[in-house]
């Protein structure tokens, strides 16, 4: 059954049960199936069309749930977008798609959805996932991390992000309660979703949502600790430290660190609470899904969960896609239980708390600054984050530049996540010796 | 506490890590990830010896930088 069938299917045979709890507002199972009908019929009226690509904003509420249900249910492309995404890469998006959908040849009804990311190759690209994938992935989920129609799982990541995204397919396929939460940042609204009367509970959060937790309410966490039944994170290292420190917090809770990215699907999942705290530990893989290290030590993913390819890209979905395995930029080994072990990237992609920025891109964007002479984007440690972008760079002669000045330069042409959080004003910028920025001077 | 030299001293704190933060905005809240509600609890927490936790991190005590001062001069003020 697909996600759409699945909630047609609860709305009949459990109507009142709630099926997205957001900002104190409840939609049953019937209540979201009949939101998802008129909003397709909607669409449609406005001409949306079977195959076509609906690019929208990825809100963290209810009403995403309800347009993104309803553009599948009009046989359309869902094209969710980052909420900041500054306007000129929207209608980039807009046109990549549509002239993606002249040439036709990810449509035949099989391309479910297309998400932007930046992961495998390093620069912004459309992926895009099928319907047979996100079954498969939904299924991986179901099997490896226990979800079931008494479970509540609280969604606090960005909806356009696969992280977060996937897991509206397990809940709702298995007759499960979403609740949508806008990030962690009102950490009391996130404490009271645990008075609600459910009996267990569930998330996901990228290892610096852990760390945040950890720090800040690692008290209210545990007073909550009996009614969590899993947390899922990934996206992003998590440090040892960290690790055991939510088993001490969570001890009858299970916890995963999932192996997953936009182009390979969700792949591995490993539990630590079970078998260990071991960082870059990411477990066997699930029931869709294999994988190996080929000779490059790079890892290697296969099975139902891939992508169909990347938008308008036929070259790099070539070099990345190839005889049904995605070749991925991480290294790692497999050990002798058959789990992987992540060992760092083959690229410069600097993950900030589970996004993914390539350093290019934002030193392409301040080539048009007017105060800036040269710079250079490196990753930097970050005490949440872990690593955050740092920017260097050299102020035109005879100027003083701030870094508020920058970040606000960068703030309409570049997804918030992507701008450096550290500054640093130098004389020049390290070269190599064929001119080109030297990241590991940095 | 000198109420206006806190306030600058918090703002140059805030300025540096969150520069991208439109700290003088009447909604600042709204601005705020939770990067950085994170980022203003342990900055705070760290340069004024206070202790700060999720309890405190409401949309009211972080609604602009007045309202953070003025957190800032209760939590000293019952230390």
């Amino acid at each position: 059954m697909t996600l759409e069938q699945s909630i047609e299917h609860y709305a009949a045979s459990v109507p009142d049960k709630a099926a997205v709890i957001c900002g104190g507002e409840t939609l049953s199972y019937s209540c979201l199936w009949k939101c998802i009908q008129a909003r397709a019929s909607q669409l449609e009226a406005e001409g949306l069309r079977r195959g076509e690509p609906y690019v929208f904003v990825a809100t963290q509420d209810a009403e995403f749930i309800v347009t993104y249900c309803a553009v599948h249910l009009c046989g359309a492309v869902a094209v969710p977008l980052e909420a900041s995404t500054p306007q000129e890469r929207k209608k980039q998006i807009q046109a990549e798609a549509n002239s993606q959908m002249v040439n036709g040849k990810w449509l035949n009804g099989k391309c479910s959805d297309i998400l932007y990311t930046t992961g495998t190759t390093g620069f912004a690209k459309g992926v895009i996932i099928s319907e047979k994938a996100w079954t498969a992935n939904a299924e991986n989920l179901i099997d490896r991390l226990g979800f079931t129609s008494d479970l509540l799982f609280i969604v606090c990541g960005p909806l356009n992000h696969l992280g977060s995204l996937s897991k509206i397919y397990p809940t709702l396929m298995t007759g499960g309660t979403l609740c949508i939460m806008e990030g962690l940042k009102d950490l009391n609204a996130f404490f009271s979703i645990f008075s609600l009367p459910f009996a267990r509970f569930a998330t996901f959060l990228v290892p610096s949502g852990i760390r945040m937790l950890l720090q800040f309410a690692s008290k209210d966490l545990a007073a909550v600790s009996r009614k969590i039944a899993f947390v899922e994170t990934g996206a992003a290292p998590i440090s040892q430290h960290d690790m055991e420190r939510l088993c001490q917090v969570l001890p009858s809770s299970r916890l995963f660190n999932t192996y997953a990215s936009t182009e390979a699907g969700i792949v591995c999942s490993y539990e630590y609470s079970k078998y260990g705290c071991h960082p870059g530990l990411l477990g066997k893989p699930m029931k869709h899904s294999s994988l190996r290290i080929d000779e490059a030590g790079r890892v290697v993913c296969s099975g139902d969960t891939l992508m169909s390819g990347y938008v308008n890209a036929p070259e790099l979905t070539a070099q990345v896609l190839r005889e049904g395995e995605v070749y991925t930029s991480d290294l790692g080994s497999i050990d002798e239980n058959g789990m992987l072990r992540l060992q760092g990237r083959l690229d410069d992609i600097i993950n900030v708390g589970g996004r993914k920025v390539n350093p290019l891109e934002v030193e392409e964007a301040l080539s048009t600054f007017d105060l800036i002479a040269d710079c250079i984007c490196v990753p930097a440690p970050h005490i949440i984050l872990g690593t955050a972008p740092k920017l260097f760079y050299v102020p035109k002669s005879g100027h003083e530049v701030k870094p508020k000045a920058i970040a606000d330069y960068l703030k309409g042409r570049l997804e918030n996540y992507k701008i450096p959080l550290f500054y640093e004003a130098v004389d020049a910028i390290k070269r190599t010796y064929n001119g080109k920025p030297d990241r590991k001077a940095y | 506490m000198n109420y206006e030299l806190e306030k600058e001293r918090i703002i140059e704190l805030l300025s540096a890590a969150l520069p991208m933060v439109n700290l003088e905005s009447d909604f600042l809240f709204s601005e705020l990830d939770s990067l950085g509600v994170t980022t203003i609890l342990m900055l705070l927490s760290e340069e004024y010896g206070i202790e700060l936790d999720a309890k405190d991190a409401t949309p009211k005590n972080l609604k602009t930088i007045d309202a953070i001062v003025r957190m800032v001069e209760t939590k000293l003020g019952q230390a």
